[in-house]
């Protein structure tokens, strides 16, 4: 455990050092997060223009939400998204020979090979946004009430990390995962939406079967009406439930994978 | 001018053949769209229950805008014509085009037109299978004038879409990586061309500002045409004019980048 977080740590330096050489590249990828976050903050607004709830939530009761969204998929983007999206492409080139001869768990070592700070520097505008919105509620939650919210949250981000785990898994079956993340990308979306706006057979998708909108409403309703022990359960269930199945996905495509090296 | 259009017919039937081998990548797309479809269906389904109307509009025809963006994305929106653009001028593809009696934009315009053709005819059949849900929602105006109005207008935003790619695809002449750039762009493009929402939602004078940028004309100027939120055929026919100017702006900045470009260029190896 102490080793592998020595490595990430190694591997984080790596990261920091190289973005400090492509600090264009940098600020490009970081504006290019924060006007998608200000898209659907502009969504929001426009459609609050028009209209005082969706689905019973008030203006912003919704940006909650959708910051609560964001910082779940920051944290992604920051952590995991670019050594992830690799892995499609390095399964396809062979070049995923270099992580199994590395010294650690397979998939720890394709997952966090790269940090992207863009992404972990625009968490921190989600966080703003979740603030904000939290400040014009007038909502005081307690320290218990964070630390709830935050470890919702971290939920949360294993059920996307498992989610694109499974998803560029589907290379080592399908040889080239391009445009899979697309997929995740689609998926997420729902994480934007009230539960309550959901119904028949979209409820029953998304709601329960895909964990895409218990991810961002768990931790929102958390901290707009207070702890509730069914939500948390859930949650926990499906972060440990969806986890599993990505190791399980991960480990049974590994065995297919064939070196394209000579 | 025959010869030269012969051209062009083989640079689109090729397109049309190499796009045909991709039809499964299309229609991955085609299918991941309903998703997003659902979320509008959604999202706006649940704005519509607490007012009958936003900005005018019933539920209805804010849903039909929705799926007829969708259609014309697919029939008309640059997919990935900046990024093919950018990596035959990083791996020196392009050289090719220099020595033989071929206009490049031209050329890549009647790839994109067949490319184009194979995506729009593959975003109909997931949207044909969620018709016998959606069909409720539909809600078209029927003045014929809209079809004669509203066929220059998709015409004129395929070419200025096309444009913005083509442009973006030659700043690879002076930058490595052109992703970062085109992703920006992409939101921008999402707001101002009324992807995210319709453009008449914004306050007036906000939408009276965006008339004047050619985002406007790229997907909100047909689908609100098509879908009755423009009513008046002569403002129509204005913004067709906007539309025609933008296009030729387009395609002069088009040309100084490429001849400036190519100033830049180094054609390596035989």
């Amino acid at each position: 455990m102490l080793r592998h977080l020595e490595i990430w740590l190694a591997c984080a330096r790596y990261s920091v050092v190289r973005t400090l050489m492509f600090r264009g590249d940098f600020i490009v990828w970081s504006l290019v997060e924060f006007f998608w976050m200000s898209v659907n903050l502009l969504l929001i607004s426009v459609i609050y223009d028009h209209t005082t709830s969706v689905a019973g939530w008030s203006k912003y009761e919704m940006m909650l939400l959708v910051g609560t969204a964001m910082l779940i998929q920051r944290f992604l983007m920051g952590f995991f998204w670019s050594s992830l999206f690799e892995m499609g492409r390095n399964v396809r080139t062979g070049n995923f020979d270099f992580f199994l001869a590395q010294p650690g768990n397979i998939l720890f070592m394709a997952s966090t090979r790269k940090l992207d700070p863009d992404g972990l520097l625009n968490s921190l505008v989600a966080g703003g946004v979740v603030l904000y919105s939290a400040h014009k509620l007038d909502l005081h939650p307690g320290l218990a009430d964070v630390a709830l919210y935050v470890f919702m949250v971290l939920c949360g981000l294993v059920i996307h990390y498992s989610i694109l785990v499974i998803s560029m898994s589907a290379a080592f079956w399908l040889t080239s995962a391009q445009g899979i993340e697309g997929g995740y990308f689609t998926l997420t979306e729902f994480s934007r939406l009230p539960r309550e706006a959901f119904r028949g057979v979209a409820r029953f998708l998304f709601v329960w079967l895909l964990p895409t909108v218990v991810v961002s409403n768990a931790p929102a309703q958390a901290i707009i009406h207070g702890f509730n022990l069914r939500w948390v359960g859930w949650l926990i269930a499906i972060a440990i439930g969806w986890f599993g199945v990505a190791i399980f996905v991960f480990y049974r495509g590994l065995r297919r994978y064939t070196s394209a090296s000579s | 001018m025959l010869a030269s259009f012969h051209k062009y017919r083989h640079a689109f039937l090729i397109g049309l053949q190499s796009n045909i081998v991709y039809r499964w990548n299309f229609a991955v797309r085609g299918f991941f769209s309903l998703f997003h479809l659902a979320v509008v269906f959604i999202l706006w389904g649940a704005a519509f229950a607490a007012t009958p109307n936003i900005g005018g509009f019933a539920l209805g025809p804010t849903l039909t805008y929705f799926v007829v963006l969708l259609v014309l994305q697919f029939f008309i929106g640059a997919f990935n014509e900046d990024y093919q653009i950018s990596e035959e001028i990083r791996n020196g593809l392009i050289n090719q085009f220099l020595l033989k009696p071929i206009n490049y934009f031209v050329y890549r315009f009647s790839i994109f037109l067949a490319a184009r053709l194979v995506s729009g005819a593959l975003i109909l059949v997931p949207l044909l299978l969620a018709f016998p849900a959606i069909r409720g929602y539909l809600a078209f105006p029927h003045e014929w004038w809209r079809l004669a109005l509203g066929v220059p207008a998709l015409a004129l935003s395929a070419l200025l879409q096309f444009s913005i790619a083509y442009c973006f695809g030659l700043l690879t002449f002076w930058f490595l990586e052109i992703q970062g750039f085109v992703i920006l762009s992409m939101a921008v493009e999402s707001v101002l061309g009324g992807q995210m929402f319709p453009l008449d939602l914004l306050p007036a004078w906000v939408f009276h500002g965006a008339q004047f940028l050619p985002f406007y004309y790229q997907m909100y100027f047909p689908g609100a045409i098509i879908t009755g939120r423009l009513n008046d055929p002569h403002v129509i026919l204005r913004g067709i004019g906007l539309e025609a100017c933008w296009v030729l702006v387009l395609l002069a900045i088009a040309q100084t980048l490429w001849v400036r470009g190519l100033r830049r260029h180094t054609a390596v190896g035989g």
